[in-house]
């Protein structure tokens, strides 16, 4: 394969769109030119700084209640449509149970089910704040990408001084942070974004029942690191080795200060 | 499942992607929530006719259609500039814009500020594929052009944001590849 063939292919392989064996004679071509691998640089270059620096604008509350009462009255013009003479006062119970039920199914389900566990340990309690936080749209209370604004606004308000970095030119960007309660004492949670996802990462000098290992739950991965004496615990959608790698680099960048 | 389960269940997930995408195209806070609202109307009355498996490219796809009924209500203007022509053009315009050039002083959001003047055909191919990773032939079938029409425009995409003047940082470490 030459530089001509290479051409939009590089593209391509940037994006995971080449697999096969294609994607194999490309490899082979960009370790022997320079050129090519430059471009092909420049693609991953851009992406991580996309990841970092332009937003994934979230619906605002406001909006999503909005829609919630667009679906509301379609279900009651449905509902109403079969028996428009008989029976109103069931479809008009109908379609407020059912107006209540939408709006308080998330709730219930979220929160509900995972009360129920809430003191089995640390990291079930870690998943439970982080999708309280969510639920709520309460991740951040103080938003900011600046570490230096982050952590003294966490160090007024605890104890002890949490080590804050921005790791934005690896894809995680800080976007902020609060305080939680975890294991019962105060702690530091930053909350950063990586892609699509948001990370919860509570610091703290020592959690007295951290999960040795990487544990899976509800579909959220809780994953642990510790170092220079302190502890950090990831939680968050992403997958387990995104979230491992990233503990681990939290920890030994602390370390490395 | 009733109409209202299904869109509970398959589209509310996907409502930020949509709100997003709708934040992009129209680079406004009131004008996307309109849009989206707008398309969370057309998808209640559609989602029956929604297969379980491709949700978020289904409601992206009513999300882009309601955003470019308003925008040939509200700014006729910009559809046209989507021919490519008047791509450096548009780059040059906003380096100019006083307006603009202070608020970017303000706050330290030089791509952003980028993928925002990029021309509408190209910042639409650049958010499906890099704030929603979707593949190219999902991004063909929302955006309703050939995969060979979504390769080319990422391509330019990429270049403009690469070459714009906003980005020094980056445009230093293209520039060796390029030439």
């Amino acid at each position: 394969m030459n530089c001509n063939e290479a051409g939009t292919l590089v593209a391509c392989y940037a994006d995971g769109e080449i697999v096969t064996l294609q994607g194999r004679s490309i490899e082979r071509h960009l370790r022997g030119c320079a050129a090519c691998t430059a471009k092909h640089q420049a693609v991953l270059e851009l992406r991580a700084r996309i990841n970092a620096e332009v937003p994934y604008f979230t619906a605002p509350p406001a909006l999503r209640e909005r829609v919630r009462a667009l679906l509301v009255n379609a279900n009651d013009v449905a509902a109403a449509r079969p028996r428009p003479q008989q029976d109103r006062w069931r479809w008009l119970t109908g379609g407020a149970l059912a107006g209540c039920a939408a709006t308080m199914l998330a709730w219930v389900v979220g929160t509900a089910v995972i009360d129920r566990h809430a003191n089995e340990d640390v990291a079930v309690e870690a998943v439970t704040t982080h999708v309280r936080a969510t639920l709520n749209n309460h991740l951040i209370e103080i938003a900011s990408s600046d570490q230096h604004t982050v952590k003294p606004w966490l160090s007024a308000r605890l104890d002890y001084s949490p080590p804050v970095q921005d790791l934005a030119s690896e894809g995680f960007a800080l976007i902020g942070g609060r305080l939680d309660t975890l294991d019962k004492q105060r702690v530091a949670t930053l909350v950063y974004r990586y892609r699509l996802h948001t990370i919860d990462v509570f610091v703290r000098p020592e959690f007295a029942h951290a999960p040795s290992a990487l544990r899976t739950l509800r579909g959220f991965n809780v994953a642990h690191a510790t170092g220079s004496g302190m502890d950090w615990l990831a939680v968050s959608d992403v997958s387990a080795d995104v979230i491992t790698a990233f503990v681990q680099r939290l920890a030994s960048e602390a370390a490395s200060r | 499942m009733s109409q209202h389960t299904r869109f509970e269940d398959l589209v509310m997930p996907h409502l930020d992607a949509g709100y997003n995408l709708a934040r992009w195209l129209t680079r406004d806070v009131n004008d996307a929530e309109d849009v989206v609202q707008d398309a969370c109307v057309r998808a209640i009355k559609y989602v029956g006719s929604l297969r379980d498996g491709d949700a978020r490219a289904w409601f992206l796809t009513i999300v882009r259609h309601a955003f470019y009924d308003w925008c040939k209500r509200n700014r006729p203007a910009e559809i046209v500039k989507g021919d490519g022509t008047a791509i450096e053009m548009a780059a040059a315009d906003s380096a100019m814009d006083p307006e603009r050039a202070a608020q970017r002083r303000g706050q330290s959001r030089l791509l952003a500020d980028a993928v925002a003047e990029l021309p509408l055909v190209f910042r639409e191919v650049l958010i499906l594929r890099e704030l929603e990773e979707l593949s190219y032939k999902e991004i063909a079938r929302i955006t309703d052009v050939p995969v060979g029409t979504v390769m080319s425009r990422l391509a330019r995409a990429r270049g403009l944001l690469q070459r714009s003047p906003f980005l020094h940082a980056i445009r230093g470490q293209v520039a060796g590849g390029e030439r």
